[in-house]
């Protein structure tokens, strides 16, 4: 089995990456999949929580590649899921305890007994995010309609393009608010797409569920009909090669607007 | 009052039979259900007189069924009789909460987390070890205590009591934990506070040697406190005047004690010294290890923060019969 290494980049902090890695790497696992999630935020590491396995960790990353213990050790087994598996960062160490070659060593390993690696890189285009991509075969950007983000963005893909290892550079647009797109405060999905020219993978619509799942260590796809994780789940299958069409984010609207909407509809036809 | 929980096992409601025909007749209805193989059944009997003959035999048609009576639930004295003389664990079911119970005629049967009362050793399954707090706390704190008077504080180790091994397995955990305390099922004080974690071979060599009296050793002081991701080790005793944030490690070759909230990792005894402790004024470390043996926060209390406080139950955890015990330092009025 050769499985896939996905690296989840973004180039600025806070704008969603450990959130898609936890939830993806969630919804790879409901379909089957064997999922190892790498966290390589050394020294700031949050995945772990994410997934409630914060209590769990014992060894990390850095224990593995300095050879205190062995790396199935390292590996923390998710608290629903037996097919998804935690590879924490040490949280009393900096970037410089591990290098690139030795990240890539480790992908290379864990891709041939799982399906999936995913692998979530720190915020910036330093050391870590140079370790962090260096085993990966493919990427996904998570940005955000926001022009830092975006610029962020750009930025990462520049760094991407000329790595031959990764064949595929795909789009992951997070916290997107459709209410305000429609007053024009917010930049739209098709924008983005237009200024970054990758192709998506993903609309993720703003949700305060991610808020609770975050405090409680449960990722969003876990709930059935959070929109979120709804669209985190067609993330996953777009990844497994499935075409699905992006949700539709309009706002659920009250219910005087659905019997209006009902009538214009009618007269429409009539 | 400890609670426990029953794995791969559930109730059968038989409180609304009215005579033994029918209890049985219901019971075997439920018992016919191929899922019910394997399982472990608590019998709600209500206050049916059984004699001991009829209890004989209703457990041999539960066993012949495959599956094993855990315990019943009887207000009847005769019953409560036959139960002792045959040896049948009796306890008190507290299925107040409906899904957690099934009548005799519901016979879609499923795998449910039992509450039960009182503790059934035989239950326990040993896969998972753990520890848990026994102290009967604050039920005779119940007047405010006046601040004019005075007050004089005293802990004292007399009223502190052994935990027991318990119950926490790891099936329930993962499938039915979330569940259960949505509905109410486990309150927070009553499920254990740590679950040992199985590290493999993670004990350090030569433990013996290295348990020498941790008063012999050095100790480091330190007046700050612990953010995370910042590490504070040293070869003897550490007391830290503040609190130790989660992400924050402590780790020494002998006594950690914390003026504050623990809420990082601590790591007594870290060479292998078994006499080592960990003290907190509020003992909420995300991992507990004491020498070879690591113990994690169970899932219901896994709180990601620090939860600041100004009400400290002092605990001291400490290594007993190749587990870790957890001392509540009470107070007496």
């Amino acid at each position: 089995m050769t499985g896939r290494v996905i690296v989840i980049t973004s180039g600025k902090g806070g704008v969603g990456k450990t959130t898609t890695s936890a939830n993806i790497g969630t919804a790879l696992a409901k379909e089957g999949y064997k999922v190892v999630l790498i966290d390589t935020d050394l020294g700031l590491r949050n995945l772990d929580l994410l997934l409630g396995l914060e209590n769990r960790i014992v060894y990390t990353i850095v224990d593995v590649i300095e050879e205190r213990c062995k790396l199935k050790q390292a590996l923390v087994k998710d608290k629903k899921n037996p097919n998804l598996q935690l590879l924490a960062a040490a949280q009393t160490r900096d970037k410089s305890a591990v290098s690139a070659e030795q990240l890539k060593e480790i992908c290379d390993t864990l891709k041939e007994q799982n399906d999936f690696v995913l692998v979530d890189c720190p915020a910036g285009i330093e050391q870590g995010f140079q370790n962090a991509v260096a085993g990966a075969s493919e990427a996904i950007v998570v940005t955000t309609p926001e022009m830092s983000a975006i610029r962020d963005a750009d930025r990462i893909i520049g760094l991407l393009g000329p790595k031959e290892e990764i064949t595929s550079v795909k789009l992951l647009l997070n916290r997107v608010r459709p209410s305000l797109i429609k007053t024009n405060e917010m930049m739209s999905v098709d924008d983005v797409a237009e200024i970054l020219e990758i192709p998506l993978v993903g609309i993720i619509p703003e949700d305060t569920g991610i808020i609770t799942s975050t405090n409680k260590g449960d990722p969003i796809v876990n709930s059935e009909d959070a929109l979120a994780g709804k669209a985190y789940r067609n993330v996953a299958q777009r990844i497994l090669g499935e075409e699905v069409p992006f949700l539709d984010l309009d706002e659920p609207k009250g219910f005087v607007e659905k019997i209006k909407n009902v009538f214009a509809k009618l007269k429409a036809k009539v | 009052m400890k609670k426990g929980f029953v794995e791969n096992g559930f109730i059968i409601d038989l409180s609304n039979t009215k005579n033994t025909t029918q209890l049985v007749f219901e019971l075997s209805s439920v018992m016919e259900h191929p899922e019910v193989k394997g399982k472990k059944v608590c019998l709600k009997l209500g206050n049916q007189d059984l004699k001991q003959s009829q209890l004989l035999s209703i457990k041999a048609l539960i066993e012949s069924m495959d599956a094993e009576m855990a315990f019943i639930d009887t207000t009847s004295e005769q019953t409560e009789a036959s139960a002792v003389s045959l040896g049948v664990i009796i306890s008190k079911l507290d299925n107040d909460i409906e899904v957690a119970s099934y009548t005799a005629s519901d016979c879609e049967i499923q795998e449910e987390a039992v509450e039960v009362k009182e503790e059934t050793p035989e239950l326990i399954n040993d896969e998972e070890k753990s520890v848990e707090v026994h102290a009967e706390l604050d039920n005779e704190i119940q007047e405010p205590i006046s601040t004019l008077e005075g007050i004089e504080d005293t802990y004292t180790e007399e009223t502190t009591q052994e935990i027991s091994e318990v119950i926490p397995i790891e099936h329930f955990e993962t499938e039915f934990e979330m569940l259960a305390v949505n509905e109410g099922l486990i309150s927070n004080e009553d499920i254990s506070k740590y679950i040992i974690l199985d590290t493999g071979d993670v004990l350090p060599e030569g433990i013996e040697e290295n348990s020498v009296d941790t008063k012999t050793l050095p100790t480091l002081y330190l007046s700050q406190t612990l953010r995370s991701g910042q590490t504070v080790n040293y070869e003897g005793n550490i007391l830290i005047i503040g609190d130790a944030h989660p992400g924050s490690e402590i780790i020494a070759d002998g006594d950690i004690t914390v003026w504050g909230i623990l809420g990082g990792i601590a790591h007594a005894g870290a060479k292998g010294n078994i006499t080592s402790k960990v003290r907190a004024l509020k003992l909420n470390a995300i991992q507990l290890r004491i020498a070879g043996l690591y113990a994690r926060r169970n899932d219901t209390l896994n709180v990601p923060y620090v939860q600041k406080t100004n009400e400290f139950t002092p605990e001291e955890a400490q290594i007993e019969d190749g587990k870790i015990v957890i001392y509540k330092k009470l107070r007496r009025d």
